[in-house]
């Protein structure tokens, strides 16, 4: 117990983009926890078959932009699910000090009865800047150290948690690929096992 | 000595403030925490290590001889309070075992839903319930 940290802020403290955050939407436990509670139906995908199923589809329909949309993470788009915004320093899984808040969030909202004993999946996504191949790697990259900080620093039960990244190849706007909304970290409640 | 009875003070003042408001905290609570009390320390010692293996944590650790006394204090601090917050989770279901079978008959276990009957009959709960759902953060 000693050595747990979880976290100072570095950036915050000099920055104090506490101000910041609160500027925009201030994200709360209590909003992730809406989100994702209610698990109703279970949808019998694994995380493996998704990760393998994007790097088809980037194999299938080669080129700079993903045409087609991956038909099994269709199948997750009516499950409990949660968008947020996790940033990263450039082109690596490092995540950023003011993200820290954010995956703690997530901590304690997982550390409650309402989403106790269900399995999540942490979906990775990028824009479509760059290549798709590489795209795909970094975000699977990214949301792999989403889910370690989660099971390291904020002890969340490793056995509920998968990480899957899906690079460009779902966008959130397809109309506007570079656009920031497509950057973001996707919680999805896969229900009990 | 003077000094050092002033930081032991300042401690106690410390630890004393948050059991006051919250007695236990969470993750996001202790990273706003520690954000202030070691943000200085992480930017000079621990600026390539990740968040991901317990890295910033670990860091922290191995300088500990070099870090603000402050930030090694809060850390102390900040993980027994959340050591006692996730005990007292733990704890929660047993603490309001009988309130449950009392006030939330017929609500099915599992999902929070018990939890939700309690806190929507917090008036009624005994008070060691109550506690133990202040202190799991649960409210």
């Amino acid at each position: 117990m000693k050595n747990l940290f979880f976290a100072g802020v570095a950036a915050c403290a000099l920055c104090f983009s506490a101000t910041l955050a609160s500027a925009q939407t201030e994200l709360s436990r209590n909003q992730i926890i809406n989100s994702l509670q209610g698990a109703q139906e279970k949808v019998e995908v694994s995380a493996d078959a998704l990760q393998r199923a994007a790097l088809e589809n980037i194999q299938k329909y080669p080129g700079a932009d993903s045409p087609q949309t991956i038909p099994m993470y269709q199948q997750l788009a009516s499950l409990r699910q949660f968008n947020i915004e996790i940033t990263f320093d450039f082109d690596s899984a490092r995540i950023r000090p003011e993200s820290y808040e954010a995956v703690g969030l997530i901590a304690d909202a997982l550390h409650t009865p309402y989403l106790q004993g269900q399995t999540f999946f942490i979906v990775g996504h990028t824009d479509a800047k760059g290549d798709r191949t590489y795209n795909l790697e970094l975000s699977q990259r990214r949301a792999q150290a989403i889910r370690e900080a989660l099971v390291t620093t904020f002890q969340v039960p490793g056995s509920t948690l998968f990480s899957v990244g899906l690079g460009e190849e779902q966008l959130r706007d397809p109309a506007d690929p570079f656009a920031a909304v497509n950057r973001r970290v996707q919680l999805i409640n896969m229900g009990y096992n | 000595m003077k000094y050092l009875l002033s930081a032991i003070a300042a401690g106690m003042i410390f630890a004393a403030g948050m059991t006051a408001q919250a007695q236990t905290v969470g993750f996001a609570d202790a990273i706003k925490i520690l954000a202030v009390s070691c943000g200085a320390d992480i930017d000079k010692y621990c600026k390539s290590a990740t968040l991901a293996n317990n890295g910033i944590g670990q860091c922290l650790d191995q300088n500990q001889a070099k870090v603000s006394q402050k930030c090694n204090a809060d850390r102390t601090v900040v993980a027994s309070l959340i050591a006692e917050r996730l005990a007292a989770q733990a704890a929660a279901p047993e603490l309001c075992a009988r309130d449950a079978t009392q006030f939330c008959k017929g609500v099915k276990p599992g999902a929070g839903h018990i939890l939700r009957c309690l806190l929507k009959a917090q008036p009624s709960v005994s008070e060691k319930c109550n506690t133990a759902i202040d202190l799991a953060g649960y409210r």
